[in-house]
């Protein structure tokens, strides 16, 4: 796989025989443009990021963002600056906050004790109809949350209002990256000639899962269980519909502040939100790197 | 063994997962799609007409779906650009750049709706800034209107199609420029004839998942459409308003169907073109 | 042995996780929306007081009624908050059980059930909220007919009355204010000329974006629009409009088969009690009972404001309710 890292460097051989300087000026120009474009990508996604977390310590009526003025104690009813928003946001929807996280990790959980063999056998499983739950394990990647969590409601309305009740729609779009991770990874190197090596060695079969196969599938697993994470922590489509009030998830109460606070109350929720997702995103970026896009590719 | 002895004992458990999760729901809901009453009555295939014979929900289904696929086209078209540069180029702050475009991957369609709005509303901070520099709000309420919807599900799908993207141009063999290359193409026509027939499968399955993605989610019309009804707002609404679950359900039914249909047929063309190629 | 011992870290992890939420002393309350009517103080009160959580809820009115009747077999709520009409239609729909809180006698009698199946805990009255500077300097309406002016265009909203119980109050009760017959008539010209000025009918409610001005104009009950120009000190204007406007009692039921029920009687006999009752007229929705003000008296309109108020009956508009819904969809909101 390790190609010539750049094609143009590559190709740098073949254009300096012909006409070496106008060529290379050519290629750079489409790159300036290509730079240009993820340029203003990159302005459009940071963009309303930035304002939003100004808005949540900044009195955004100095800005005309927004009408309304300082409703603090009083004390600081002229000052740029404040933090109460967060405070009020914290103690609000604390357990909101609480029972995301808590779902997040069990997700995480659920999904190494599930997800990791279901990537082991969907892709080194041997045995008829494999093929079929694969696709059936992606599928709902594909698949509009709506419809799932009516589905979920129609067929387990006995259970509504348990927690373990919005787990269930977490895992059914959470299992799918956790399998594909560990799927990927197995695909991309020779795990049987390592299993047959340690089998020689008279390893037996839980041996060698445990300790051929998994090991070198911990940086898979990890790059999941970060997915996995960070998906739950995010999700709103399938918890708002299955939960009720004693199972509200912290997106639902970003919905909350977006619908009936204030845009510093609104900003302040949606900072605290970053602030959980954020490092997870960053060490997903800083483990998976490249890998990341295989598993993000469509089913 | 080891093989023999994981698909034996690990096998049925991940189906009977599968199916707990998700096949016998769907079934339950085509189940209450066909029946009149919520939860009972005779079969009957009255709400998959009412959604077509209602103007409300037919209209809001063809939004749905034209929305979507203009959507997908514009990330798949836009987003190549990145991918590309991602995978051929190295430049500095390359991690950092692709961090950030992946930032959205986890937002939920709310937060993004919320974004649209702050920068985009009526008193947005796009507007603020026109009338400052130019004595004129312009693009005052853009993200009521369809360009406000377009760009909120644009930033949904820029990380998801991106990295799909990414992925598939890093499985390109680069040794096929060089040849062509060498034969005397040029980068225009080494893109045309060389990278893009290599990746046309790559683009329809990005193409079909933005599409599925965009088709599904509510979050973000929740917040953003106030001139647009979109179908999943109305199955939101058919649910949490009018409690009329079998209607509910074909909508969902009907939603599901198209992003299938959208998934398989982009797989189909795939596995042609890859054939024929 | 490493991969083993971090599966058995993992297992733990996930029984110490178990969500514990579930097992605080709580009260389900649908329709417990923070902002709205001051939800958010009334809760943390009573957590204060009695150390019983009582969650946040985004339901309107209708959602609520809609949610009822979906869990009858297996409800999640213990009490439900509603606009006088969809409460009613929901204890006919035997939705509730029969509660008569301490308290419940001093109610009016046309505001309560006769069997305890709902009753009044606080009324506003439907106003015209305006947010001033975002008219960017048109005349603030003053009247209903003012809202039909073609410089409004855009500028309105009310909330979606087929999920709001306050905005389905206004849809009703508007008929009466223009002298309207029993056909409804006049209410729904008003209604669809009105359509034309319309931004749009917000399915969620539209407090914030009011607030910040993305909706100059809103029609909503009063409360809204006072706290706003109070506690949140935006440049926000409360017009009871000139030719009348129309009552808006808000009632609160206990659901039948509530999972909490002995905490939910204590909590609803909490809520006519003086620190309740106080504690929700600081959003500025008009207590039932007769507690003390305070400094926050003068800070209502004055009594004079509303002497053109109807209070449409009850049980007239509880019948009625979903044959004006639909043809409120069919004749307003369809032709959008």
């Amino acid at each position: 796989m390790n190609l010539p890292a750049s094609i143009e460097v590559a190709a740098l051989p073949v254009e300096r025989a012909r006409e070496a300087t106008p060529r290379r000026a050519r290629i750079s120009t489409s790159k300036r443009l290509l730079i240009a474009l993820l340029a203003v990508i990159l302005f459009v996604v940071i963009s309303p990021v930035v304002v939003v977390m100004l808005g949540s310590f900044l009195n955004t009526s100095f800005l005309g963002l927004s009408s309304e003025q300082w409703v603090g104690d009083g004390s600081d009813a002229n000052s740029l600056i404040t933090f109460q928003w967060f405070s009020y946001v914290l103690k609000l929807y604390q357990p909101q906050l609480l029972f995301s996280f808590q779902l997040a990790v069990l997700s995480v959980v659920v999904c190494i004790l599930i997800g990791v063999p279901a990537g082991y056998l969907i892709a080194r499983g041997d045995f008829p109809g494999r093929r079929w739950l694969e696709e059936l394990l992606l599928l709902p990647l594909a698949l509009p949350g709506i419809a799932i969590s009516i589905a979920l409601i129609q067929a387990y309305a006995i259970i509504r209002g348990r927690w373990y009740f919005v787990l269930f729609g977490h895992l059914i779009y959470t299992l799918p990256f956790m399998a594909r991770c560990v799927a990927g990874t197995l695909r991309s190197f020779d795990c049987a000639e390592l299993e047959r090596a340690a089998q020689s060695l008279g390893a037996g079969p839980w041996q060698r899962f445990f300790f051929v196969v998994l090991p070198s599938l911990r940086h898979a697993i990890t790059l999941g269980a970060l997915l996995v994470f960070a998906v739950s922590f995010g999700e709103f489509n399938v918890s708002f519909l299955l939960m009720t009030p004693l199972t509200a998830t912290f997106p639902s109460a970003l919905y909350a502040t977006y619908t009936f606070n204030s845009f510093q109350v609104s900003s302040a929720a949606t900072v605290v939100f970053l602030a959980v997702i954020l490092p997870v995103l960053a060490l997903i970026q800083w483990l998976g790197g490249d890998e990341l896009s295989k598993v993000e590719q469509g089913a | 063994m080891l093989k023999r002895f994981a698909a034996i004992s690990s096998g049925p458990l991940l189906l009977g997962v599968l199916v707990v999760l998700l096949v016998w729901p769907l079934i339950c809901l085509v189940h209450g799609s066909l029946h009149e009453g919520n939860g009972g009555g005779g079969w009957t295939l009255d709400h998959y007409t009412s959604i077509f014979t209602t103007r409300s929900s037919r209209v809001a289904l063809f939004h749905s779906i034209w929305i979507s696929l203009g959507v997908a086209a514009a990330a798949v078209l836009i987003c190549l650009g990145p991918a590309w540069l991602f995978v051929r180029h190295d430049f500095p702050g390359k991690r950092l750049a692709r961090a950030v475009l992946t930032l959205p991957m986890s937002f939920s369609g709310i937060l993004i709706g919320f974004l649209c709005v702050i920068m985009l509303g009526r008193i947005g901070v796009v507007p603020r800034l026109m009338e400052w520099l130019t004595g004129t709000d312009y693009f005052s309420g853009a993200a009521y209107q369809l360009g406000g919807i377009l760009i909120a599900y644009f930033y949904f799908e820029i990380p998801r199609a991106t990295l799909s993207l990414e992925s598939a141009l890093r499985k390109l063999d680069p040794r096929l420029e060089l040849a062509a290359c060498s034969l005397g193409a040029g980068a225009w026509q080494r893109f045309t004839l060389v990278v893009l027939p290599q990746l046309w499968p790559a683009l329809l399955a990005t193409f079909a998942l933005t599409f599925c993605v965009s088709l599904g989610s509510f979050g973000v019309v929740l917040i953003v459409a106030k001139r647009f009804s979109l179908l999943p707002l109305e199955v939101f609404e058919q649910i949490f308003a009018f409690n009329r679950y079998p209607l509910a359900a074909a909508m969902s039914v009907v939603l599901l169907v198209i992003a299938l249909c959208a998934s398989l047929t982009a797989r189909w063309a795939s596995n042609h073109l890859t054939h024929v190629r | 042995m490493k991969i083993p011992k971090s599966f058995v870290a993992l297992v733990l992890a996930c029984a110490a996780l178990t969500p514990a939420v579930a097992q605080d002393k709580v009260v389900v309350q649908y329709d417990c929306i923070p902002n709205y009517a001051n939800w958010g103080g009334v809760t943390s009160q009573y957590l204060k007081e009695t150390g019983v959580r009582v969650p946040p809820d985004m339901k309107g009115s209708s959602a609520t009624m809609a949610a009822l009747e979906q869990e009858k077999a297996n409800p999640q709520a213990d009490c439900a908050y509603y606009s006088a009409a969809i409460g009613f239609q929901a204890a006919t729909k035997g939705l509730h059980a029969p509660y008569k809180p301490k308290g419940w006698e001093t109610i009016p009698a046309e505001l309560r059930d006769p069997d305890g199946l709902w009753w009044t805990v606080h009324s506003a009255h439907i106003a015209i909220i305006v947010n001033v500077p975002a008219l960017k300097g048109k005349p603030v309406p003053k009247s209903f007919a003012d809202l039909l002016k073609p410089e409004y265009k855009g500028l309105i909203a009310y909330d979606d009355p087929t999920i709001h119980g306050t905005s389905f109050t206004f849809v009703y009760g508007i008929n009466q204010v223009l002298g309207g017959g029993p056909d409804m008539g006049k209410g729904f010209d008003y209604l669809k000329a009105l359509d034309a000025n319309i931004l749009n009918y917000p399915r969620e409610n539209s407090y914030n974006d009011v607030l910040r001005g993305e909706i100059p104009i809103w029609i909503n009950a009063d409360g809204n629009g006072l706290k706003m120009k109070w506690t949140d000190k935006a440049p926000v204007e409360v017009i009871i409009p000139s030719e009348g406007t129309v009552v808006a009692p808000l009632v609160m039921a206990f659901v039948k088969g509530a999972p909490h029920a002995d905490e939910a009687k204590k909590y609803l006999d909490w809520c006519l009690g003086e620190s309740a009752q106080k504690t929700m007229a600081e959003s500025f929705f008009r207590p039932i009972m007769n507690v003390n003000l305070g400094e926050l008296g003068p800070k209502f309109p004055p009594a004079s404001a509303y002497r053109k108020a109807v209070a449409p009956p009850l049980n007239e508009m509880a019948a009625q309710a979903d044959a004006v819904k639909a043809r409120w969809v069919k004749e307003v909101k369809g032709n959008r």
